[in-house]
């Protein structure tokens, strides 16, 4: 019998299939890559250069072929996008279509591709050379799409790590709701460290407010402070009784004694008169206007008891060590008429008599201090005898590295990446966990995106340190001496600053104010302080001080708060300058927005008695460069000479001074030019 | 028997069709299907396109809105109507920009921001901010005065 023969046939056909694949995958993969996304997009290119380019530019254009990257290994990055986006340096294909149109305003200038790539700030897949696999858009298969332009500004604060990042508003505003919302008190959120957020001191409560007020307050800051700084803790009505009977028992000091005060010779009238002229409204708003540095007073009258005000008033900083709030130099009589007329102005209805002290429940006032402990109110308020409750939610440090897979949306078709979360967590805490321990802030949906997109920038990742921008917080500045304890009683610091530490309501910083100022004028001004420029709202208070302690503080500032730079400034004038300065105030239209003699606009200072008010080395320092001094400043820089800018301070420097060196034509009439 | 098995075969293939139309029904519904599903909801992404809807703006625009309400408007107007507070005290008065052509004109805006209405042949009221502000701030600028000058209203 013959032997089968059946090898031979089968490796035939094995060889010939293997043959037909190997020249199937060869010819595949020839055509895919000859015909890949990324080669007809440079041909494309090349027929739209050929359009927007002259024969001289294109005979110095590189030749563009194969795939570009940038590589940049500090960052871990290799991004290729340029392989398409060819034209996004080069301005002549501002108007040509995607994708080789020229990148938008200057950023490429500020952030050259070849230090940071595309994806630092854009997101996507880098290393990707077609369209899907770069994550363009949203996908569920890669974990970092490119961002939408909406949220691009997360990704700046990666590196931009001060409180205030230039041109990005929505990061800016999302870290300022961070700070004011107090949720360093809960949160460890990297960039914010030593920032603390404290509510007023409790521990003489019982004694301040009017009973039937608190429980209201408890159960929702807002009804009575629309902008709260406390936010709802969602309570329940068994923990705000409790809540109350243990805060009502507090009554660590007495207020100052008012045995004294008589109550019926209070003159209202005289109140309203001293609030307008203390400019209470600087920092307390009524009925949403005025300042937000205090709390609103529109309902001051149903919240606080009369004695417990005037002593207040009488020495903020003996109940609230901590307050903002300046001590003023007043007489009991004006104390009183000034308490009179808060309570009675601003209150709902009448109040009634303040009723007596609750007798005091034992159990409600232990139930209730176990609530403030596990509420965390301890974080915010500090009372003796009950620990801070330190950071009660979890370090934020991060959290843009999380899992997006491992967190809870609270609803279905939610698209599962951090920034969702975070927004769904600050709109509403307790939808995605329950219970949840975070108070509900009633953020409007923008304020929630804005703090989300802010934290969003916070990674995990380690950046070199030539990338990340910081701004350290400066030390505290704290004035010892006489100027200290008036710069204490009058809280200047609340306000003003010195070397960026201090309050930022004030425009004048003390960092070298007494170049700037003239020494009698500071004096002169601290006494009664008027209005510089007539268009801010915020103004100084009027304090009543005594003159020897202006006296004080004006010899103070001007032997200490010198800058050398400014000093040295030759202030001898001559007549030619100063009349040429009187041209150059018409020629450059500083009218416009000065005052000079009642004439001209409002938008800077009234130049009228310059010369008594500044420092002739000053008004040189302020024109040359006011940004420097001053970033943001509605002062434009004209880049004048080094001549310009001394013939106009010679020509302000003499304005306001009663005795001139040379009479001076003033430009005066009507602003044209 | 031909015939009949002929028959029986268009059977079958009908049968067959039939049956792979509906599979194929069975397929094309599932990937319909598929295709309605409402894509996810990006909730933070929406809150913030609400809010840029609301203003009309684009970001740019938006940017240089923000920049116009800090150095611009006491004079033009929070809106561009030249009626800022301290447009009173001007001679000649702004322009109304909503109303203007040459708004439109970007290179001529830039201009005028950056070296001042002086440095077109006008009064020089309007000073030249390119020495404080970012050429990128400018940009801003330019393109909310032309949002300004397209707005309809």
């Amino acid at each position: 019998m013959r032997e089968p023969q059946i090898a031979p046939p089968k490796l035939n056909v094995t060889f010939a299939v293997l043959g037909i694949a190997f020249l199937a995958i060869f010819s595949w993969v020839f055509f895919h890559e000859e015909g890949a996304e990324w080669r007809s997009a440079q041909s494309r290119f090349r027929q739209i250069e050929v359009r927007v380019k002259n024969p001289h530019q294109l005979a110095q254009a590189a030749e563009v072929g194969g795939l570009r990257q940038i590589w940049l290994p500090e960052l871990n990055r290799v991004d290729r996008c340029t392989t398409c986006h060819l034209g996004i340096d080069d301005p002549a294909f501002v108007n040509a279509p995607a994708p080789f149109t020229t990148h938008p305003g200057t950023w490429l200038t500020t952030h050259p591709p070849e230090r940071f790539g595309c994806t630092t700030c854009h997101d996507g897949q880098g290393e990707a050379t077609d369209v899907e696999h770069a994550a363009h858009r949203p996908t569920e298969l890669f974990d970092r799409p490119m961002r939408p332009l909406e949220t691009i500004e997360a990704n700046c604060g990666t590196c931009h790590r001060s409180l205030d990042p230039p041109e990005a508003p929505r990061l800016a505003e999302g870290r300022r709701l961070i700070v004011a919302s107090g949720c360093v008190s809960c949160h460890d959120i990297p960039g914010f460290e030593g920032m603390t957020f404290s509510g007023p001191a409790l521990d003489s409560i019982g004694n301040k407010i009017r009973p039937a007020w608190l429980g209201g307050w408890l159960h929702d800051p807002k009804s009575y402070l629309p902008n709260s700084k406390m936010a709802d803790f969602r309570l329940t009505p068994n923990e705000i009784a409790s809540l109350q009977a243990f805060l009502l028992s507090l009554r660590a000091q007495l207020p100052l004694d008012s045995t004294g005060v008589r109550w019926n010779r209070a003159n209202t009238d005289a109140g309203r008169a001293l609030f307008g002229e203390l400019r209470c409204v600087t920092c307390h708003a009524i009925e949403g206007r005025g300042g937000t540095m205090g709390p609103e007073l529109t309902r001051i009258g149903d919240k606080v008891k009369r004695d417990w005000l005037f002593s207040f008033l009488k020495d903020p900083h003996r109940a609230q060590p901590a307050t903002a709030m300046l001590q003023y130099r007043l007489t009991d009589d004006q104390l009183r008429d000034l308490t009179a007329f808060l309570l009675e102005e601003y209150r709902t209805g009448d109040a009634g008599p303040e009723p007596p002290p609750a007798p005091a429940d034992p159990l409600a006032i232990a139930a209730g201090r176990e609530t403030f402990i596990r509420r965390g109110c301890a974080s915010c308020h500090h009372l003796a005898g009950i620990p801070d409750s330190g950071h009660l939610g979890p370090s934020l440090a991060g959290v843009a590295d999380r899992d997006p897979e491992q967190l809870t949306y609270g609803a279905p078709g939610v698209r599962r990446t951090i920034e969702n979360y975070l927004f769904l967590k600050l709109e509403k805490p307790d939808a995605l966990v329950q219970p949840s321990l975070m108070p509900t802030f009633h953020f409007t949906p923008i304020q929630a995106a804005d703090i989300a997109l802010a934290l969003t920038g916070l990674r995990k990742t380690e950046l070199p340190a030539s990338y990340v921008i910081t701004h350290d917080p400066p030390p505290a500045y704290t004035p010892a001496g006489p100027f200290g304890e008036l710069a204490t009683r009058y809280r200047c610091m609340s306000c003003h600053s010195v070397n960026g530490s201090g309050g930022t309501l004030s425009t004048v910083p003390f960092d070298r104010i007494g170049s700037q100022l003239q020494r009698d004028y500071i004096a002169t001004y601290l006494m009664n302080p008027g209005a510089v420029r007539v268009s801010v709202e915020a103004r100084m208070p009027v304090f009543h001080m005594l003159k020897d302690e202006a006296q004080t503080i004006a010899t103070y500032f001007d032997s200490v708060f010198r800058d050398a730079a400014i000093d040295t400034y030759d202030t001898q004038f001559s007549p030619a300058d100063e009349r040429r300065g009187g041209e150059l105030y018409a020629q450059f239209g500083c009218a416009g927005c000065h005052q000079l003699n009642t004439k001209g606009g409002y938008v800077g200072p009234d130049l009228t008695d310059t010369g008594r008010r500044l420092k002739p080395g000053w008004i040189a320092a302020w024109l040359a460069s006011p940004e420097k001094y001053k970033p943001g400043t509605l002062q434009p820089d004209y880049g004048l000479s080094a001549a310009d800018v001394r013939a106009l301070t010679a020509y302000l420097s003499g304005l306001g001074r009663a005795t001139r060196t040379t009479p001076v034509t003033k430009p005066g009439g009507p602003v044209s030019r | 028997m031909k015939n009949t098995h002929g028959f029986g075969g268009f059977v079958g293939f009908v049968r067959f069709g039939g049956f792979g139309g509906f599979v194929g029904f069975v397929v094309l519904a599932a990937g319909c299907h598929r295709a309605v599903a409402p894509p996810p909801s990006d909730p933070m992404l929406d809150a913030i396109r609400a809010e840029e809807r609301t203003a009309g703006l684009s970001y740019a625009e938006g940017q240089g809105r923000q920049l116009f309400g800090q150095y611009c408007s006491t004079c033009h107007g929070d809106e561009g109507k030249g009626d800022g507070q301290n447009a009173s005290n001007l001679n000649p008065a702004p322009p109304d920009f909503t109303t203007s052509k040459t708004m439109k004109d970007a290179a001529y805006v830039r201009r005028v921001i950056a070296e001042g209405s002086a440095a077109v042949g006008r009064s020089p009221l309007s000073p030249p901010w390119g020495k404080s502000l970012r050429a990128q701030e400018i940009e801003y600028l330019v393109a909310y005065c032309h949002a300004l000058a397209s707005k309809k209203s």
